[in-house]
């Protein structure tokens, strides 16, 4: 049964490990660009040239890295659309499904071992893939520090072997509901890539309790890059602060005088300086200004990786569960 | 005795339609089954059923004396061909027959391997560019191979021309003989069949209007051909089939297993056709009518 696996899927094996060699000359090629620059430019840097070079590292590597990103997130549906979707459909179409089916294997053993065996090949491909991008963009990731970003966290380190995992399984089991090769690739796609669209904009956050505290605006803050919003109502918003490796869950957060009411108008103008941005930051860090600040913290990564390749290992069992009872009560 | 294929009250029903109906049979092992009825029938129905590609919707059905595809050992012991004898087009001829070695643990490789030379099939060819006969061969080949107790093949002869038919039935004869397998083979023409089954089963809506063996089943069925007004001379306990008349004259075809006196022999082709016409033409119009003249 391995062997006909193997036999029926070697065109796609060989396609794949093709496509992986490519990428693996590519991403080790463009780690080591990485860790040159990184090395002579950024490594020893002093003040005003790290901060050149940081937006230099960024300038440079961007347009790479993004496009090997997108591939990353795309290579799982790629496997379920692919991989998995035509699995049972072909066998349908084709009605080889009376060839096979009447060898003396029973259909459980035969979708048993092509799943394992398929399946295993998609978490190898989306795997070393991962591997690959995490080495190559390890420096770029520890420079610009965005690994909660959407796209970051699903294209590094172990997520995306979940993710592959449970799009050829999906594909499997589409296949089997809809019957025809086509349409079962459409809805597998359209339904694996509404999931990656959702997991990260209103699922992931929510995996665990996110932490709040209250900060206080010292000059620290204001120089992290945030900024101050005066709302119609006549109040602030301080805008984009993110502490240290942490996700932040809100981009905007009202600002509150140290007696706890919001921060207003006039309560900046004393602190208007023009042309001297370090008196006026050094102004407003005296008001003893504070805003709650709701995130996941850094060192929660790791947790993040391995509860959502759960969760997608989870799916996976449930659509396979589901995949033997169709063939039994197929039969 | 186990019997190759024994059903009771089977019935296979899609959404609406009932394919097969409350379908009984008990055939023997060793037998070479001709099943046979109009296309729609529910020949692929019970064949599928048989080789359990499909399971039942009411009634029970056991295949040597085990419940169809329950097992690798079950699926071992029958051979099946679908309807177009599938194979994987992409595969070559060489792979279809590692394909059986390496999913049955009866294969029997030198079988395999001389009847793809005495058909002059090219190990190296992909099935896909096959011809129609060649392509039946391979699924017959890879079904036989495994070397079964039944070999269940669904309409093996259809794509073929009447010349191939003739040699496949021929072919099937001779490894028949080789392999001791039983055979249960479909066609909705009984000419295909006539000249290898010794066993008919007739099909037609999804019932079963005859099972039996050829001989017992030639034995009980006349023919009685009489001038219109002539006195009708039938056994108590026959059953008419069909009565037919033209030019004043009536032939009546009956069973009954007791001797009729006066009555002709009638062939399994005659025989087959009675059944499928009483059993198509609607209502008991025909019979009646002829009951009537008959009893005139």
């Amino acid at each position: 049964m391995i062997w006909l696996t193997w036999r029926q899927f070697r065109a796609q094996t060989l396609v794949a490990a093709g496509a992986l060699a490519l990428l693996a000359i590519y991403l080790i090629y463009l780690g080591s660009e990485i860790r040159s620059f990184y090395d002579t430019r950024i490594a020893n840097c002093a003040e005003q040239a790290c901060y050149l070079a940081r937006l230099d590292l960024r300038a440079t590597y961007d347009d790479a890295i993004s496009i090997m990103v997108v591939l990353l997130i795309a290579v799982p549906g790629l496997i379920g659309v692919f991989w998995g979707a035509p699995l049972v459909t072909q066998e349908l179409e084709q009605r080889t499904d009376r060839l096979v089916w009447n060898q003396s294997v029973t259909r459980t053993k035969w979708l048993a071992v092509k799943l394992t065996v398929i399946g295993l090949a998609s978490m190898a491909v989306a795997g070393l893939f991962s591997l690959l991008l995490t080495w190559s963009a390890s420096r770029y990731d520890q420079v610009i520090g965005e690994r909660f970003a959407a796209l970051s966290f699903g294209s590094r380190n172990i997520v995306p072997i979940g993710y592959a995992l449970f799009a050829f399984v999906l594909g499997t089991v589409v296949g089997m509901i809809v019957k025809r090769t086509l349409p079962a690739m459409a809805i597998t796609l359209i339904i694996f890539a509404g999931l990656q669209l959702l997991i990260p904009t209103a699922i992931r956050q929510n995996l665990m309790p996110p932490i709040t505290d209250t900060v206080a605006v010292d000059t620290n803050v204001l120089n992290s890059g945030v900024g101050m919003n005066l709302k119609e109502d006549n109040t602030f918003d301080i805008q984009g602060y993110t502490a240290n490796g942490s996700w932040a869950l809100q981009f905007s957060s009202p600002l509150y005088k140290a007696d706890g009411t919001p921060y207003r108008g006039e309560d900046a103008k004393p602190c208007l300086i023009p042309d001297d941005r370090e008196a006026s930051d050094a102004c407003t860090a005296a008001q003893n200004l504070h805003f709650d600040y709701t995130y996941q913290p850094g060192y929660r990564y790791w947790t993040f990786q391995w509860i959502e390749l759960s969760m997608f290992f989870g799916l996976s069992l449930l659509l396979t569960a589901f995949g033997f009872f169709w063939l039994r009560r197929r039969s | 005795m186990t019997l190759a294929i024994h059903t009771d009250s089977l019935s296979k029903r899609y959404r609406r339609h009932l394919a097969l109906d409350d379908c009984t049979l008990a055939i023997p092992d060793g037998r070479i089954v001709g099943l046979v009825g109009p296309n729609g029938a529910g020949k692929s129905t019970l064949l599928g059923l048989v080789s359990g590609m499909i399971a039942p919707t009411s009634g029970s059905i056991e295949v040597l004396g085990h419940r169809p595809a329950v097992s690798p050992e079950q699926l071992a012991r029958v051979g099946f061909v679908a309807q177009d004898a599938p194979v994987y087009s992409r595969l070559t001829v060489a792979d279809h027959l590692k394909l059986g070695a390496r999913l049955n643990p009866k294969w029997d490789q030198a079988f395999a391997e001389r009847r793809i030379r005495e058909r002059g099939l090219d190990l190296k060819q992909k099935a896909g560019s096959l011809s129609g006969g060649q392509r039946a061969q391979l699924a017959l080949t890879v079904a036989a191979a495994k070397r079964g107790q039944l070999l269940v093949l669904d309409e093996p002869v259809a794509a073929l021309d009447p010349l191939a038919r003739r040699g496949f039935m021929r072919d099937l004869l001779d490894f028949v003989d080789e392999l001791e397998v039983s055979v249960t083979l479909s066609s909705h023409l009984l000419g295909d069949l006539e000249q290898v089954c010794d066993h008919l089963i007739v099909l037609a809506n999804g019932r079963v209007l005859i099972s039996g063996d050829v001989s017992d089943l030639l034995a009980v069925h006349h023919r009685i051909t009489s001038r219109a007004g002539d006195p009708n001379r039938l056994p108590a306990d026959a059953e008419l089939i069909h009565a037919e008349n033209s030019r004043g004259e009536s032939s009546v075809i009956v069973r009954s297993t007791s001797p009729v006196p006066g009555a002709e022999a009638v062939d399994l082709e005659d025989m087959t056709l009675a059944y499928l016409t009483r059993a198509t033409t609607t209502g008991p119009v025909g019979p009646t009518r002829a009951m009537t003249e008959a009893d005139r």
